[in-house]
């Protein structure tokens, strides 16, 4: 116990320091980058979210997310499911398509639905809480 | 007009035009590298050849037409560049990563930017932290002097892969690997193993008896990979020191016979009858193989990128073993073959002496060259040049016995023998074998050396000489110098050599000593304490004032053990070679035990 105590004092009293004397990390701060940034924090919510209730497959998660101007290119996305399914929130099956090569369709697992839900409310809050800190101004 | 090729997407055939291709490949290329780090970026990669299919196949109205560059700009600009693939890993990150993870290790590869040569050196200079130049004045150093600089510049040239992409270059360039870094890394594996031992003991032991196992595993582990580190060391050491020795060796003994030393060449070829160069040769392969992969398996413990030697190279390594290994069987089985038979060749020559009961004098001539220190000597065969300038074999394996013949005149006999692979063979090396004796008045002058113009081979050659001797002969024994000849013969008395008395064949084959002075008789107390050991044997001999006394003598006719307590007590013991007889005897006043072994 005395251990963690005296690391979260060694902790608290670098926050003070940077504090203090803010160490100046030089970083192009660029809108573009900001904004892709911002989307980029939400995709996996709104992946999760458009798969909620029906199977789909990659191009129709991405025109989904295309249409509501989520997505500019689509090469982000594959990473992403890649990783979701890694992480056991997604799975996949094959199934032939009448054109063109056979596609992958992805589905939510339990662990997937429990996620999104906590996923909801935490979003719930945020935008509430970011409706009061930008309303306020 | 336009090349096309035929591509497969996905499993979906396409036509593309050759340029439209190069530019699709070059993309799909500088995507994957994107990925290079990402776990399971083969099934990502997949996913997005499927779209691009996808997409090609909603551009395309019929199977027939081509895809054009035109088309791949456009799937480009959906698809997005491979920058835009990249994942943000401060925002996609699952979860924060553990603070004891251990911080990427540099990697040991050729930098090819600074190089002079192969960019091993400017690679070390990386991996190592010294300045490129030491490591290159180390290595010149080395080749010079040893010649192990080259072959381990070379060695490295091929092992180590040249840092081509970023990420390797990085990874070159990453945490030096010096005494400090080391020494921290040890320190963090150590704080780790002990955090999880302390986790273990207050929490994890209760919930789940796996995570115990689980810390000893990662303690086990921990240990074993510092052992290993220094079993890599240890295999590298061993197997570089092994092949350098082999090396310099085959580079001394091996160039032997290119030079062709004077009164060398001969008598080394003679060994097996194949060349020496060969034989080194072979051999180098035979032990240095698997040196060498000793070598190669500690270098891989040790630095983890290592490029793979590849299958060819390791097949033909081990090719080369084994045809070396099957060649000197081969040699082997050959050389024990040519000694498997034993030939000989017998002479016998009647030696008139002047009047009957003359005394025939015995003497024995050794080579001039014996003993002079320029000749090569093996297996106690000399190789001379004879005054025509042709080499020949010289050897003293020469044995004298004298016996009792019941004919009247004096009879010698010499028998020549020789192994070889054949029995004809043998006995044709036998006759080869040239060996004399003069007469020259009532003295015989015996060759203690025999010669043979056979230089091909040392074939165990020897002579056999049988003087025999008719009942009441004299003969007396005058060696021309002080070696030690090999006479065998039996006599009255026990002396240990013929010479300076004149001796008397008897009827039962024994030879009576006629002018031994009393000393000789076997119980003679001289008093006079010693300990003789030399060419002759050795020969103890302790009295003490009170009549206890010891005496020992081991010498070619056997061992002889005679210890006295008083007059009453006495042990001795007489091993006799000549006769093939052990005798015990052991007195303890008027009880004598007596124990004989012999043939009869």
């Amino acid at each position: 116990m005395r251990t963690t105590i005296s690391k979260i004092k060694t902790e608290g009293s670098q926050t003070t320091s940077r504090q203090v004397g803010p160490k100046k990390k030089k970083e192009i701060m660029n809108v573009e980058n900001t904004k892709a940034q911002m989307r980029k924090g939400v995709l996996e919510y709104c992946i999760l979210s458009i798969l909620n209730g029906h199977d789909k497959y990659a191009s129709e998660i991405l025109s989904t997310l295309k249409d509501a101007r989520m997505l500019v290119v689509e090469g982000t996305i594959y990473p992403l499911l890649t990783r979701l399914k890694n992480a056991g929130l997604l799975n996949y099956r094959w199934e032939e398509s009448t054109s063109g090569p056979p596609r992958k369709y992805y589905t939510l697992t339990e662990t997937g639905k429990l996620f999104l839900k906590e996923l909801d409310t935490t979003w719930d809050e945020l935008r509430s809480a970011t409706n009061l800190v930008t309303n306020k101004k | 007009m336009n090349k096309t090729v035929n591509i497969n997407l996905a499993n979906v055939l396409f036509h593309i035009d050759e340029d439209a291709y190069t530019k699709m490949r070059r993309y799909l290329e500088s995507v994957k590298r994107s990925f290079a780090n990402t776990p399971g970026s083969d099934e990502i990669l997949a996913d997005i050849e499927a779209r691009i299919a996808e997409l090609f196949h909603e551009k395309l109205a019929d199977e027939r037409q081509v895809i054009t560059q035109k088309e791949v700009d456009e799937v480009i600009s959906i698809m997005g560049q491979p920058e835009d693939y990249m994942v943000d890993e401060d925002i996609f990150e699952d979860e924060p990563r553990p603070r004891t993870e251990p911080r990427k290790s540099k990697k040991l590869y050729r930098d090819i930017e600074t190089k002079y040569i192969g960019g091993v050196c400017s690679g070390l200079e990386h991996y190592l932290g010294f300045d490129a130049l030491w490591i290159r004045i180390i290595f010149i150093l080395l080749g010079v002097f040893t010649g192990f600089g080259f072959i381990a510049y070379i060695l490295l040239w091929i092992l180590v892969p040249e840092a081509a992409t970023t990420s390797q270059k990085l990874d070159m360039k990453g945490e030096a690997v010096n005494i400090d870094n080391i020494q921290r890394k040890v320190k963090e594996g150590f704080d780790d193993v002990a955090d999880k031992v302390k986790n273990a003991d207050y929490s994890k032991v209760k919930s789940t008896g796996k995570s115990f196992f689980d810390t000893i595993g990662d303690i086990i582990m921990f240990f074993f990979k510092v052992f290993g580190k220094f079993i890599g060391i240890l295999l590298i050491i061993i197997g570089a020191a092994t092949i350098i020795g082999m090396f310099v060796g085959l580079l001394t003994v091996g160039t032997l016979d290119w030079f062709h030393l004077p009164g060398l060449d001969g008598a080394i070829n003679s060994i097996t009858g194949a060349p020496i160069w060969l034989i080194s040769l072979l051999v180098f392969f035979a032990v240095g193989i698997p040196f060498f992969f000793l070598l190669y398996l500690g270098l891989k413990i040790l630095v983890s990128n290592l490029k793979s030697i590849g299958n060819i190279a390791k097949f033909s390594l081990l090719g080369l073993w084994l045809i070396s290994i099957i060649t000197l069987i081969v040699l082997g089985v050959r050389e024990a073959a040519s000694h498997a038979f034993t030939g000989s060749v017998s002479s016998e020559t009647p030696l008139y002496l002047e009047n009957e009961s003359d005394t025939l004098n015995f003497e024995l001539a050794s080579s001039e060259f014996y003993d002079s220190e320029e000749h090569i000597r093996m297996n106690d065969m000399i190789l001379i040049y004879d005054d025509e300038g042709k080499p020949t074999l010289q050897s003293e394996d020469v044995r004298f016995n004298i016996k009792k013949t019941n004919d009247t005149v004096v009879l010698i006999s010499v028998r020549k023998e020789a192994n070889g692979p054949s029995f004809q063979e043998a006995r044709q090396t036998a006759e080869r074998i040239n060996y004399g004796y003069t007469q020259r008045g009532n003295t015989v002058y015996f060759d203690n050396y025999l010669t043979t113009q056979d230089q091909s081979k040392f074939n165990d050659q020897e002579v056999r000489v049988n003087l025999y001797l008719p009942e009441g002969q004299h003969i007396a024994y005058n060696p021309s110098n002080r070696r030690n000849w090999t006479i065998r013969a039996q006599t009255d008395k026990a002396i240990s050599s013929l010479e300076d008395y004149l001796w008397k064949m008897r009827n039962d084959g024994v030879l009576e000593c006629q002018n031994c002075p009393d000393e000789f008789e076997e119980d003679a107390e001289d008093g006079d304490n010693r300990i003789r050991i030399n060419g002759e044997g050795i020969d103890i001999n302790i009295n003490d004032e009170d009549g206890e006394s010891f005496k020992m003598k081991i010498n070619e006719d056997g061992v002889r053990i005679k210890a006295k307590d008083n007059d009453d007590e006495k042990v001795d013991i007489n091993i006799d070679s000549q006769e093939n007889v052990i005798k015990i005897e052991a007195q303890d006043g008027d009880t004598t035990m007596r124990k004989t072994i012999s043939k009869n």
